[in-house]
């Protein structure tokens, strides 16, 4: 188990610099989320934790051991990639145990372990078979396995989920989050998926060009975004944001209110606009609404309003909710 | 399949075998025919069927040296090919996965093996400088050196289609450089690996020039030397001649019939990713 600090780290491919000197500390045992849009550097600040790629600069501990040169395999972490990574020619059982094998410990020793795992994983009847006869469920929980099985301080993950449909994946985030709880090991997950942020995190980190945005738990993110691009990236639907005019009259340069605090109601409110298009998602009900000042706003109201497209309603801002940057 | 089809494809199924099956089957009457028979020359069922006359004939012609030729040309070629697929299986790993500023001029050495034809004398200079010329160990050689290049890009256009987590996913199950070649990269080339066992093996076995120039010597004689050799004497036995073509034939021949499958597929399989 250990603490993984990152300080002033950055990387550059060429002249492009993709890591612009990030500072963080993920805690022992806690479960930190990379957050960010496509192209941002989380798979790229992964990497370097799990010494794939170097850092061009900065100092990387892992465990109070600095880990800035290591190789990989000395680092005391394990990683499940995005295309899982199982070796095509190797059964399960070999896949699990290969790691072992590479050390040269005893048969015995890899056969014990590897039973062990994948009775954990639920892999067992599974053991015999290569990976192309799996399914996406079953291959991730291979990848999981073989990281497993290194007994690693820290597991990097990068984007496991995102091959897998969308009933697949809430229960892999359930079956995590048990992982977690049970092997109590430092995890470090990118995504870019707000919802498995929100969901898993013990401590996000919404990282934009290359540097660290804001760090906090989901909660926190949601209710004190520190910046716009926060404010925007976390929750779902988007948080309604404005500048120029209308943010001038709030006192501030950007002004924000999300679409689960806006009131609705059909007499009378803050913003009048009219009905442009209705998303049915059955518990709630997301507007959009046409409006002279702002153009365009998103409201969330419960499932079974009552409402037609082209209708006039009004909105206001819940007090104490609004976002002003 | 429509009528056209039909005839299209019986029609280019006659002309294949005109041309691919009937000299075959002329080499095989002729070679059990007795020698007044062979003289003739015709395509004509045999008279008297000798073919085990024929057969102990030719491997007894000068204190069999058709034996002696089939040895040289199975340790030639089985040296060879393995050399072959070792080296090139490691060059094309490294050309793919290493990018570095060698890279380009060993890609340009390759590509030059490739197209630049062989010059005989200077090559007959440094192998005698060297010591090797007239030997096997030369040959062998000879023969890596000029396959090298075809094995190179065939290996690494193949290895280009392995995702390259799985290097990463080694590295972090603590795999070494050559554990991640033998143990993940090496076994997943098996089927761009048979069809350079195949082809090469095939073109090392059938070789005759090469053999002739480099490695001359009544003891190193190949394969295909033993056809030279026995033409003065053979002569007037053309049983003979075609017994002893046909024997040079057919170990090329089942190691094609057998495996023609795998080298389509192990070629195309770089091709297309996916
Ligand atoms: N080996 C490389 N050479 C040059 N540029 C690279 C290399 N690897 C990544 N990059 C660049 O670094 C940037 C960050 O890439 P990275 O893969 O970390 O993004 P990401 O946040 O993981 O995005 P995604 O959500 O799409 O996976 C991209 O602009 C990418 O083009
Ligand atoms: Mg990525």
């Amino acid at each position: 188990m250990a603490k993984v600090v990152l300080e002033n780290i950055r990387k550059s491919f060429g002249s492009l610099d993709v890591i612009k000197g990030i500072d963080l500390a993920v805690e022992d045992g806690e479960f930190c989320v990379f957050v960010g849009p496509s192209g941002c550097g989380k798979s790229t600040l992964l990497r370097m934790i799990s010494g794939l790629e170097t850092s061009s600069d900065g100092r990387m501990l892992i465990g109070d051991r600095d880990v800035t040169h290591a190789e990989p395999s000395q680092r005391g972490i394990a990683m499940v990639f995005q295309s899982y990574a199982l070796y095509p020619h190797l059964t399960v059982r070999d896949n699990i145990g290969f790691g072992l094998s590479l050390a040269g410990r005893p048969k015995a020793e890899i056969a014990a372990k590897v039973e062990k795992t994948a009775e954990t994983l639920q892999l067992t009847h599974l053991l015999d078979r290569k990976p192309k006869a799996l399914s996406g469920g079953q291959r991730q929980r291979v990848a999981i396995g073989r990281a497993i099985i290194r007994d690693p301080k820290v597991f990097l993950f990068d984007e496991p989920l995102s091959n897998l449909d969308a009933a697949l994946r809430s229960q892999m985030r359930m079956e995590l989050t048990d992982l977690h709880a049970r092997l109590g090991a430092t995890m470090i997950y990118v995504t870019h998926d707000q919802v498995e942020a929100m969901t898993m995190a013990d401590k996000i980190v919404v990282l934009n060009a290359g540097r660290v945005e804001q760090v906090g738990s989901p909660m926190e993110l949601y209710n004190r975004p520190a910046s716009p691009f926060v404010a925007g990236f976390i929750g779902s639907p988007k948080m309604n944001l404005y500048e120029g005019a209308i943010a001038a009259a709030e006192g501030c340069t950007t002004y924000g209110i999300r679409p689960e605090h806006l009131s609705m109601s059909t007499s009378e409110g803050k913003w009048k606009g009219t009905i442009r298009h209705i998303e049915r998602l059955g518990a709630d009900t997301v507007l959009y609404l046409d409006q002279p000042d702002l153009m365009s706003i998103v409201v969330r109201v419960p499932g079974d309003a009552e409402l037609a497209l082209r209708q006039e309603i009004f909105v206001t801002p819940v007090p104490g909710k609004e976002h002003r940057f | 399949m429509t009528r056209r089809q039909f005839y299209t494809g019986v029609i280019s199924l006659a002309v294949a075998g005109v041309i691919f099956i009937l000299p075959f089957v002329f080499v095989l009457l002729t070679a059990v025919k007795t020698k007044q028979d062979a003289a003739l020359l015709t395509f004509s069922w045999p008279v008297e069927w000798h073919f085990l006359d024929n057969l102990t004939e030719v491997l007894r012609t000068r204190n069999y040296m058709l034996l002696l030729a089939y040895f040289n040309s199975t340790v030639i070629t089985v040296c060879s090919v393995t050399l072959l697929v070792l080296f090139g299986a490691m060059v094309g790993y490294v050309l793919q996965r290493r990018p570095s500023g060698w890279n380009k001029v060993i890609y340009a050495f390759v590509l030059a093996g490739l197209m630049i034809p062989p010059a005989v004398v200077p090559t007959i200079w440094i192998l005698q400088s060297v010591g090797l010329f007239k030997t096997l160990t030369g040959m062998v050689f000879i023969q890596v050196a000029y396959g090298l290049a075809f094995s190179v890009l065939l290996f690494r256009s193949f290895i280009a289609t392995i995702p390259r987590d799985l290097d990463e996913a080694a590295i972090i199950d603590g795999a070494k450089p050559w554990q991640i070649f033998f143990r993940v990269i090496l076994p997943l080339l098996k089927p761009v690996t048979v069809t350079v066992i195949v082809v090469q093996s095939i073109s090392i076995f059938n070789d005759f020039t090469n053999p002739l120039y480099y490695l001359p010597g009544r003891e190193n004689v190949t394969v295909q030397l033993t056809l030279y050799n026995f033409q003065g004497q053979f002569q007037t036995q053309f049983n003979l001649l075609f017994m002893n073509i046909l024997l040079v034939t057919i170990p090329p021949l089942i190691v094609f019939v057998f495996f023609n499958r795998q080298i389509v597929a192990g070629m195309t399989a770089g091709a297309v990713k996916g």
